[in-house]
């Protein structure tokens, strides 16, 4: 199997993904609306505290905008191209990963792209409009922007992959990872210096609100080699760790340990 | 009433049997206003209004999050229930379906009010380190256990909007957005600009929400006989409401055969 | 030609958690030692099957037939034994083997629900590494074959099942392998559809020599589509053989059906067991070790003139339900 071929696979399979979702195209139209519409009601919040006190530890309305804007285009790319993510630890609980090992494709990667959540459209384009309305992107910092995205929504993806394959291994995780995927999200959304201590510690491991959104802020608000090279770093070994986490559980999946029933 | 208290019984066995779903909320609960008594905090570093204290404003946001976490979204159930033409069945027996639906969301709030009182009680003096005075408490509670049913009420009347519409999610969504803006989920009504304080008037959101958390406040926004009157106000437009939109309900049945 | 499928003592075991008693320093303890037992799913199983075969495999449930096809299929690794297909390890070369393997599975599918099937059959062109142009080619045939041109661009959520079971073959097939694994083919669909998909199987199966091997609880499925069954229960080989000879063989009872001039008939005779009787037709089964048929028969024309008279082996059913009595029960070890 070549490279290309894989290409290949994975563009055909975002493809497909995307048609599925389009295929209702009036519950498609109203997801995007409204994760939009909910994200703009969320930012009201703020928009009415930053008349009030102009600044938050060092952070205003416009930084709240780019941290806002950047999650929510994070989020939104992950749950459109790998939306299969959320629903991961039911594909594990129910067996239906069997189907995905009889195809000569990565089980994750077909796992991850087989749906699609509309509302990551909605969240995509609310996210692109708060970034540009704060300001705080030149064009010239546009690759830059890219790259924190990229590396965002990798970690962000990572997390969901890890979180969800608890499966694996604790059979029934649907509630225990749904919440800590959305404790995520709510982390990622509140600026960093309202947080300190042992919580600031435990957002940049366990939990990493801090690679998801407070990192790529400052490479985006205030570049430099380090940071950047801490971004993607920090993108890549979680990425790895989710991967090798997958994989092990599969191989688990495979030695039919974690069945409780069988036929 | 019998027969309604059965349903709501039900519902509380249900309810207290999905423990997954109530740890998350009291996990949620906690981590909410663990960020918030930050926020709050640095807020009044920053020169917020020097009249509202930020531990008062986490007691506040302890309240409000205390109503709309417990409220269930029994909207999604009637939904259910319509679709799969179940509520047919239960038309023919002896027992008001909108009010059979009522008394089961008010069996659901019985297991999460306590439960998540208790716990923004413990969480919001564990992060602030204060409790208001009880007369605080004693018009918070009664006001939010008024504003609770009030709020599940509205929410069946949106459920049995899916007698017309495929979907209500949507609706559920738009007026639970407007809520937390209009009825100052997060911020008291008062720091809100004068335009969007009117708006909010007009709509139930305020007696919801702010209302009963004002009570936290010092110098709280709302007076118990202003209250009480809008909370009677809205609680009768929502029965009026709920009754007329099932009779139409009910005709449109009878007229396409279910 | 070396088998299609090897299977040389294989076994597999799982370990189930014991079920938890109640309360809370029972369920404490659960979680730091679990109580667990192994059981055995399939054991010391054997067998071949050569190319172009058509192979039912049957057993009730919890007998061990998806275990062990997950097994064939790479999905579960064996504990012990030896497994080959198509030349190949399955849990060693999934994704080689998975190029020339086809699934389908009767309560699962790999069509997209809210598209038409063209387009799963698009995007297996792209999981299997199909060449564009013999993509196209296969598919017109696969089309033309299963008639299911109508259906190719309705979304798959409006066809019937019996519509939807013709595209997920088209689709197990689109990438020509080798062997086609069926987990329950038929399952839900009404008599028509049956005999569509089953004719299909068989024909289908005998045009490109593909070996077929089919799990089912149907035995009109066994009967119309294959040609050896394989009989396992308690994660045993209870028989493998041909299909007549099951029939034949194992139960040695014929059944007849008497249309006669008398109301009712009155056989006593050992080995002679009356199903019913009434309305001048009589049924009755005959342990043929016990009492030739030919003896029953004479009995019967003494006592009546007959009508009519129709003769047949035991249904397949019961000859099934006999043998999975026999079965001993499996192992459980703590």
């Amino acid at each position: 199997m070549t490279g290309s071929n894989r290409l290949a696979f994975a563009r055909a399979l975002v493809a497909t993904n995307l048609k599925a979702a389009l295929a209702l195209r009036g519950a498609f139209v109203l997801q995007v609306a409204f994760m939009a519409l909910n994200n703009f009601t969320f930012f009201v919040f703020w928009w009415v505290l930053m008349r009030r006190v102009t600044t938050l530890r060092g952070w205003r309305l416009a930084d709240v905008q780019l941290l806002f804007g950047l999650v929510a285009v994070s989020i939104g790319a992950t749950v459109t191209v790998a939306g299969g993510v959320r629903h991961l630890g039911r594909l594990i609980e129910e067996g239906d990963l069997d189907t995905l090992l009889t195809q000569p494709r990565s089980v994750l990667v077909y796992a991850l792209g087989m749906r699609s959540q509309p509302s990551g459209l909605g969240d995509l384009l609310s996210g692109l409009i708060f970034i540009a309305a704060s300001g705080e992107v030149a064009w010239s910092a546009l690759p830059l922007l890219l790259v924190a995205l990229l590396a965002s929504a990798v970690v962000f993806l990572a997390c969901g992959i890890a979180f969800f394959s608890l499966s694996f291994w604790l059979g029934n995780v649907e509630t225990l990872a749904r919440q800590l995927w959305e404790f995520l999200i709510t982390f990622s959304l509140y600026p960093e210096p309202l947080f300190g201590g042992v919580l600031r510690f435990v957002l940049f491991t366990v939990l990493p609100a801090g690679f998801v959104a407070y990192l790529p802020v400052r490479v985006v608000q205030a570049p430099s080699v380090p940071l950047v090279g801490l971004l993607v770093l920090g993108a890549s070994a979680y990425l790895g760790f989710a991967v090798l986490m997958f994989e092990r559980g599969l191989r688990r999946y495979a030695s039919g340990s974690r069945f409780s029933t069988f036929g | 009433m019998a027969k309604y208290a059965a349903f709501s019984r039900v519902a509380v066995a249900r309810a207290g049997r999905e423990r997954g779903d109530l740890y998350g909320r009291v996990a949620f609960f906690a981590v909410i206003l663990g960020v918030f008594s930050s926020l709050w905090r640095a807020a009044a570093e920053a020169g917020l209004c020097v009249a509202i204290e930020p531990r008062a404003l986490v007691w506040y946001l302890a309240v409000t999050e205390w109503i709309v976490l417990s409220a269930p979204q029994v909207h999604l159930d009637i939904q259910e229930a319509i679709r799969a033409g179940d509520v047919v069945y239960r038309l023919g027996r002896p027992v008001s379906y909108v009010g059979a639906e009522v008394a089961a969301a008010f069996g659901v709030l019985a297991v999460r009010l306590p439960l998540l009182g208790l716990t923004a009680c413990v969480c919001a003096f564990a992060f602030t380190g204060w409790i208001p005075p009880a007369r605080a408490f004693a018009m918070a509670v009664p006001f939010g256990l008024v504003a609770a049913a009030l709020l599940a009420a509205l929410h069946v009347w949106i459920g049995l909007l899916a007698f017309w519409l495929h979907d209500v999610s949507p609706v559920y969504w738009v007026c639970q957005k407007l809520m937390f803006v209009l009825g100052g989920l997060m911020l008291p009504l008062a720091i809100y600009p004068g335009v969007i304080q009117r708006i909010a008037g007009y709509t139930p959101f305020p007696a919801l929400l702010a209302g009963p958390a004002s009570f936290m406040l010092a110098n709280g926004g709302a007076t118990p006989a202003a209250l009480a009157r809008d909370l009677a106000i809205w609680c009768g437009v929502t029965a009026v409401g709920l009754g007329w939109t099932f009779r139409r309900a009910a005709t449109e049945l009878t007229i396409n055969g279910g | 030609m070396p088998p299609a499928v090897e299977l040389d003592r294989v076994s597999k075991s799982f370990r189930v958690r014991r079920p938890r008693r109640p309360g809370v320093g029972a369920r404490v303890r659960d979680l730091l030692r679990p109580r667990t037992e192994a059981v055995t799913a399939i054991d010391r199983l054997s067998f071949s099957i050569a190319p172009g075969e058509r192979v039912a495999f049957i057993g009730p449930n919890g007998a061990g037939k998806s275990t062990t096809l997950k097994v064939l299929a790479g999905i579960l690794h064996p504990d012990a034994g030896e497994v080959r297909v198509l030349g190949l390890v399955p849990s060693h070369e999934r994704r080689r083997l998975a190029f020339q393997i086809g699934t389908v599975f009767g309560q699962r599918s790999q069509l997209w629900y809210q598209l038409p099937p063209r387009d799963t059959f698009e995007l297996l062109g792209r999981v299997y590494d199909i060449d564009r142009l013999e993509h196209r080619r296969r598919l017109d045939a696969l089309t033309s074959v299963f008639e299911i041109g109508a259906l190719v661009d309705t979304p798959v959520r409006q066809l019937s099942l019996g519509e939807r079971m013709r595209c997920e073959l088209v689709a197990s097939l689109l990438h020509a392998p080798r062997l086609l694994f069926l987990d329950e083919p038929t399952i839900g669909l009404d008599v028509s559809a049956k005999a569509a998909i089953r004719e299909l199987l068989r024909t289908g199966s005998e045009r490109e020599g593909v070996t077929l091997l089919l799990t089912s609880h149907d035995t009109g499925d066994m009967e119309r589509v294959c040609t050896r069954v394989i009989v396992i229960h308690h994660g045993r080989l209870l028989w493998d053989g041909a299909i007549a000879d099951l029939r034949r063989g194992y139960l040695k009872t014929k059944r007849i059906t008497l249309w006669t001039e008398a109301e009712r008939l009155d056989l006593a005779l050992p080995g002679v067991r009356v199903l019913s009787s009434g309305s001048y037709r009589t049924e009755i089964e005959i342990a043929l070790e016990i009492t030739p048929l030919g003896q029953v028969v004479d009995a019967a024309v003494r006592q009546a003139a007959i009508r009519d008279m129709v003769i047949e082996d035991a249904p397949l059913d019961e000859v099934i339900r006999t043998l999975y009595a026999s079965a001993e029960p499996r192992q459980v070890t703590s």
